[in-house]
């Protein structure tokens, strides 16, 4: 169970903006600092009724802001190996198919984690991604005229977040979730909550979920 | 839904693209002090090309050397003037292309393969000079929003074509597809030029050669040229415009810019000591580095390139290298001549003796070759690779 | 000035994930513990000491890849006998963008240049450096084993070790690389374990 614990939140990676009609991507620099402040307080209104305390990564420089890069490039790479060798269907690695069936997640990005600024006073580190593209009018328009018309069904709105939790002692990923279809507005106090609690389902320690990673 | 329909999409298709060439000339410019961005779109950009350059800060292919980067940075301030100078950070990268980048919120990207290709301070100067007429007149901002307009178009379009799908349409919509790419690539062109224009009155209006400003272009089509020669591939064209090209022909960058730079300038300094003597502890590496891409012809014009200025032990040695990697038996030979001329310039020169080494056992020359090798590791004892030669230096 | 370079790390990862899915592919194979098995069809056999994965796509016929965690992780490649004039893995485009050849001449010494070269060339990379090479048999020949690091796109730095030998006029060759935080590390006495239970047939 995993309560009472301090858990590091590294710099969180969040872009928002809106999607164009013809589906380009318009970064939006008022959602995305909104977005940045309402999912840091939900983050800690959540971990808060878990009795854990959420503590920002402090700001580093030079080699340990080398190290910090380091470290999020390579949970990236542990991310995308989890999400394509264990959770998606199609391309599983035997071995992983395996571990699915024996409920074992065994990833680590290894004990030098506790090298990061900030590691020696928490117990867990949190990464947390998040992609948001908002359909725009026109995008909406397009969307309900080509449904109307010819039947072409047409995308509106990306909403992308993974988010992992690693042991600051071992370097062990605990829990992964990984979703390319969020909901919750995070642009609003209560969207990020929700956003938030989403992105989070099957964190360790919360209710059980049998959506939840990585048995999925 | 009428046919009506149609007409009025592409009614919008017009009025969609008409904002491109607007412009908003009444901001402050981007170099003004502590810029603030202005528009949804603007914000937008800044706050990805500051996410981006909070990654560059940390990024292991940055080459981190205050006197290279000062170097460029005081090169860059020359150019456009100390106050416009205060908006731009520049980073050198370790990226054997000849590429260079300003973003709209003043970081300078500037490549390794861009400054192993450029002769002097003028050279130099005429791409910043160029990158920093992007970031004055936002051309990232308007690029981005004529991407959008014809984007936006052209989904319309593609909906009302499959609405009505006869052949009619069909080919409107083919031609308006053209026709509003074709928009939103001659609208590319159209801001590299302005570009051009911007970086030549840097020139004329600073204290070096603007003459030089058109080199720089002649170069990159010769370097084209022997490219494509060595891979025996059709000659490129560089006086036309391909459908989709984001830049206007070199030839024509090379002829306007001949064309606009001033005479009175003619008679000054090109700052070619200076810039050889700022990049010369990085030649060897960079050469290396653009030697790997296995682009011979290329790689042989920046050789001969630099050699214009007297060939050095390490030009000699890239040239060895080049044929030796290279490997056909002829270049072998041609390699063991190259190092040979490297060695008796600099005998010090540890790379070019073990290049030779290995060249002339592979011509058939092993004692001589075991000789070459042998002083290789007398003067690099450490060597990574010295166990491997070391045997190689001593087989019967 | 000429390209404006993406330099999007972000969700790279995840846009990458999703292509490699895409159906039709020969799926991922078991290489299980204790079982010999050819690589690439060819005379080289192995029996590994532990479960492994094979990749179901591979960059050259005569190339495999075996991974425990995903190529990005950990990657042993296997070269299994290369063809004098023939380059280490596929060209995207003979024409336009060669890979340099092994070579008839081609030395044990010059093999860690040749992978270089490879490395560099297909993938535009700057960054590769040969750390050490030393003379060591393989495959019960005379052989090379080298040690290289090197920075790719995802910006995330790694480091390989590999083991070489020619054989009749063939390379043989076994790669190992993965990020220099941990997996190298990790990983390292898998690849040991693998090159030692390598033989020809």
């Amino acid at each position: 169970m995993l309560r009472g614990k301090t858990i590091l939140l590294l710099r969180p990676t969040i872009r928002v903006g809106a999607q164009s009609t013809g589906g380009m991507f318009e970064a939006n620099g008022t959602w995305t600092e909104e977005a940045r402040r309402n999912i840091a307080v939900a983050l800690a209104n959540v971990q808060e009724r878990l009795d854990n305390r959420v503590v920002a990564a402090p700001e580093a420089y030079g080699d340990a802001n080398r190290l910090a890069e380091e470290y999020g490039s390579l949970f990236a790479a542990v991310s995308a190996s989890v999400v394509n060798y264990q959770f998606f269907k199609g391309n599983r690695l035997p071995t992983k198919k395996r571990d699915n069936k024996a409920d074992v997640f065994d990833w680590s990005v290894g004990p030098g984690v506790a090298d990061l600024p900030g590691a020696r006073d928490a117990d867990f580190a949190l990464f947390i991604y998040d992609y948001d593209a908002y359909g725009s009018t026109g995008r909406k328009l397009l969307q309900v005229v080509a449904m109307l018309g010819p039947r072409i069904a047409i995308s509106s709105g990306v909403h992308t977040g993974y988010a992992g939790l690693v042991d600051l002692k071992t370097g062990d990923l605990l829990w992964l979730n990984a979703d390319t279809h969020m909901g919750g507005d995070v642009r609003t106090p209560d969207g990020a909550e929700k956003r938030v609690r989403e992105l989070l389902q099957g964190f360790p320690g919360s209710k059980p979920d049998p959506d939840t990673a990585p048995a999925r | 839904m009428s046919p009506l329909w149609l007409s009025s999409g592409l009614w919008v298709a017009a009025a969609m693209l008409a904002p491109i060439t607007a412009g908003a000339e009444t901001l402050p410019p981007t170099y003004a002090e502590l810029y603030k961005p202005h528009g949804v779109d603007e914000i937008g950009i800044w706050q990805d090309a500051d996410e981006d350059e909070r990654r560059l800060t940390a990024s292991p292919r940055v080459i981190r050397d205050e006197a290279l980067t000062g170097y460029v940075k005081g090169v860059l301030c020359e150019t456009v003037g100390p106050e416009r100078c205060k908006a731009a950070r520049v980073y050198i990268v370790r990226t054997p292309i000849f590429n260079a980048s300003m973003a709209p919120n003043g970081t300078v990207r500037v490549f390794s393969g861009l400054l192993l290709r450029m002769r002097s301070e003028a050279e130099l100067a005429t791409v910043l000079g160029h990158e920093f007429g992007h970031f004055q007149s936002r051309h990232s901002v308007k690029l981005f929003k004529a991407e959008r307009g014809a984007s936006d178009v052209l989904s319309w379009a593609g909906l009302l074509a499959a609405m009505y799908p006869g052949r009619d349409t069909r080919r409107m919509f083919g031609d308006l597809r053209y026709s509003v790419l074709g928009h939103y690539f001659r609208y590319g062109r159209d801001t590299e030029r302005e570009a051009d224009r911007i970086s030549i009155g840097y020139l004329n209006a600073g204290r070096l050669r603007p003459q030089v400003a058109s080199e720089v272009w002649q170069h990159a089509i010769a370097e084209g040229l022997a490219s494509a020669a060595a891979k025996g591939l059709r000659k490129p064209r560089y006086d036309t415009i391909a459908f989709a090209d984001s830049h206007p022909p070199n030839a024509e960058r090379a002829a306007t810019l001949a064309a606009l730079a001033a005479l009175e300038g003619i008679g000054r300094d090109d700052g070619a000591a200076r810039y050889a003597s700022a990049m010369a502890p990085f030649l060897p590496q960079w050469l290396d580095d653009q030697i790997r891409l296995n682009d011979f012809g290329a790689s042989a014009y920046v050789i001969e390139h630099l050699a214009e200025g007297g060939w050095t032990a390490p030009l000699w040695l890239a040239r060895g290298d080049l044929y030796r990697l290279r490997g056909n038996p002829r270049d072998l030979v041609a390699a063991t001549d190259f190092y040979a001329k490297a060695v008796a310039l600099d005998p010090q020169l540890a790379d070019a003796q073990r290049g030779l080494g290995l060249s002339l056992i592979k011509t058939g020359r092993r004692v001589e070759g075991q000789a070459a090798l042998g002083r290789y590791l007398a003067l690099r004892p450490d060597a990574p690779d010295a166990a491997t030669i070391a045997m190689l230096a001593k087989e019967p | 000035m000429m390209r404006r370079l993406p330099t999007r790390r972000l969700f790279a990862a995840l846009a990458v994930a999703a292509i490699a899915i895409s159906p039709g592919h020969a799926g991922n194979a078991l290489r299980g513990r204790g079982e010999a098995v050819p690589i690439a069809g060819s005379n080289l056999t192995i029996t590994p000491g532990r479960d492994w994965n094979s990749l179901g796509v591979s960059p050259g016929k005569m190339v495999e890849v075996w991974t425990l965690d995903g190529e990005d992780l950990n990657a042993v490649t296997f070269y299994a006998g290369i063809e004098a004039e023939m380059p280490l893995v596929r060209e995207i485009s003979k024409k336009r963008l060669p890979l340099p050849k092994f070579r008839r001449q081609t030395l044990l010494a010059d093999i860690p240049e040749l992978l270089e070269g490879t490395y560099r060339a297909r993938r535009m990379i700057a960054t590769f450096h040969v750390t050490g090479a030393t003379p060591e048999s393989f495959l019960g020949h005379d052989g090379i084993r080298f040690t290289f690091d090197y920075v790719e796109e995802d910006e995330l730095p790694r480091r390989g070790e590999a083991r070489a030998t020619i054989i009749d006029g063939r390379l043989y060759m076994a790669t190992f690389a993965g990020p220099r935080l941990y997996y190298y590390d990790r990983s390292l006495p898998d690849f040991h374990a693998l090159v030692e239970a390598a033989r020809l047939r």
